[in-house]
């Protein structure tokens, strides 16, 4: 056998793929899939403002699916991801992290959705799904398995002010709390609908099988056209997602990174007796994180962007860019960094933007007022 | 979507001729790539650019691109609208979303940029 070439793994592509490029969608790769980045007559502003004043649908099928069942479920799944699945009750969803056992370092972010005592379903990032859903197998005890449907769900993230009208009008529940999730049917097919997202705007996120993705999204956009609704992509998720602060796993969380350092000590916890990197975390709790995540704003036109650096006084590197956007709502530059503790909100700094000094303020995230909760 | 009586750069820029000076702007494939664009960057009346150099930048939600002089030449106006309104040049690339106005130290050297044909084959490819 030859091992001198090695053909490229083929991009996955979600249950929408042809309705996408029909929408003149812009591809790009994502996790291993191929998923619209914006679409033809929309463009990153006009997707973003659709959801922060009227209503968007992403296709977030790229998203991992994972179920974990069996006697002591929930139990297990409590003793290995950092938040507490005793602070909520069957029906709700919970944002927690996979950390790594040894060091702490987050090896993904993700929404566990609690369904019973026996059952949690897991919404990892596309990338990391298979890590995680290893690291499960392999601690779970016999009586327990985890599954890995990545292929076998769509999730379609119906987002902004009016989503709650959309899906009114195809039936669906609505007006659950934050974070809780209600099982329905569309069209004979099962959809879960969990009041959730990553846009900082009311919203939800539904769980459909595969076979019935494409008739549920057609059904909302037809349904949100009076209300001006538009498909929108990745681009758009991003300019979202950084204007409310949320970490992107990769850029502002990683192995590298752990939840003390990037201000995530909320999703964890810590009076639990066990979960992965207790140890370690509890040690850097105590002594203090060498660096912190923190929000900044531009004062000026610059847009930072990852890896770029960050300076005090004349010279004096104190951290890294995370992320960084152009953010459609104040029209100026947001950024996440990765910084020295001791450099506080409201301090001035400079981002070394390809060779110029432009100057950011020290911010607490999210720079947008989040309408994620209002009742 | 590329005007005929533009002329063109390997870079994605057209340049439009007005006797001894040049207008200047980034083509429809090019801002197409780009994406949204909210903030562009441009030199100052009097600069003197040189070929290849980069004289500004195009920022768009998702990244940025700089903008290469095509010509040689004083820049002799730029597009002030642009600072307020960068998606001019999402918008109308070759209208309202010029970048530069050039007074150029050689008309011949417009004759050597690409003509329509030659620059929608390099966009093809």
């Amino acid at each position: 056998m030859s091992g001198d070439q090695v053909a490229p793994t083929p991009l996955i592509t979600s249950p929408l793929h042809e309705r996408q490029l029909a929408m003149g969608a812009k591809m790009a790769e994502f996790g291993g899939w191929q998923m619209p980045l914006e679409y033809a007559n929309g463009g990153v502003l006009k997707e973003h403002a659709a959801v922060r004043d009227g209503v968007g649908v992403f296709d977030v099928s790229h998203l991992g699916k994972l179920a974990v069942r069996g006697p002591g479920g929930r139990d297990f799944v409590n003793g290995c991801l950092s938040n507490d699945l005793g602070r909520i009750e069957p029906g709700q969803a919970q944002y927690t992290l996979c950390c790594d056992d040894a060091t702490g370092g987050v090896v993904d972010d993700l929404i566990a959705y609690l369904r019973s005592d026996e059952v949690v379903f897991l919404i990892p990032n596309a990338a990391n799904a298979p890590t995680v859903c290893e690291r499960l197998a392999t601690a779970a005890p016999s009586e327990v398995e985890v599954l890995d449907l990545h292929r076998q769900f769509a999730v379609l993230a119906v987002q902004g002010p009016s989503s709650d009208e959309v899906l009114d009008a195809l039936g669906l529940p609505v007006g659950h709390a934050y974070m809780a999730f209600v099982d329905a049917e569309h069209e004979g097919v099962s959809v879960t609908v969990c009041r959730t997202g990553y846009t900082g705007e009311r919203g939800y996120e539904l769980v459909v099988t595969a076979d019935g993705a494409v008739a549920l999204w057609d059904a909302i956009l037809r349904a949100g056209e009076p209300y001006g609704i538009r498909a929108c992509g990745l681009g758009a998720r991003d300019t979202l997602r950084t204007e409310m602060g949320y970490p992107l796993h990769g850029q502002d969380i990683s192995l590298d990174i752990t939840p003390v350092q990037a201000r995530l000590g909320w999703a964890v916890g810590w009076s639990k007796p066990s979960f992965w990197g207790r140890e370690p975390l509890l040690a850097e709790k105590e002594k203090g994180p060498k660096r912190v995540l923190r929000g900044l704003v531009a004062s000026g036109r610059g847009i930072a962007r990852p890896g770029m650096r960050v300076l005090i006084a004349a010279d004096f590197p104190v951290g890294v860019i995370t992320s960084g956007t152009f953010s459609p709502t104040l029209r100026k530059g947001v950024a996440l960094a990765l910084i020295d503790p001791s450099i506080e909100v409201g301090a001035e700094v400079s981002v070394e933007v390809r060779g110029r000094r432009e100057i950011f303020v020290l911010a607490a995230p999210p720079f947008v007022t989040p309408g994620v909760r209002e009742p | 979507m590329y005007p005929d009586e533009l002329k063109y750069t390997a870079e994605h820029e057209w340049v439009r001729v007005d006797g001894d000076s040049v207008v200047v702007g980034i083509t429809d494939y090019a801002q197409s790539q780009l994406g949204d664009i909210v903030y562009v960057s441009l030199p100052e009346s009097g600069d003197t650019i040189e070929p290849g150099v980069s004289i500004g930048e195009l920022e768009s939600t998702k990244s940025v691109s700089d903008l290469f002089a095509p010509v040689s030449g004083v820049v002799t106006e730029r597009n002030e609208q642009l600072d307020s309104t960068p998606e001019l040049v999402n918008s109308d690339p070759y209208g309202e979303g010029w970048l530069i106005k050039v007074r150029i130290d050689d008309p011949a050297a417009v004759a050597s940029l690409l003509n329509a044909d030659a620059y929608r084959a390099q966009v093809a490819e």
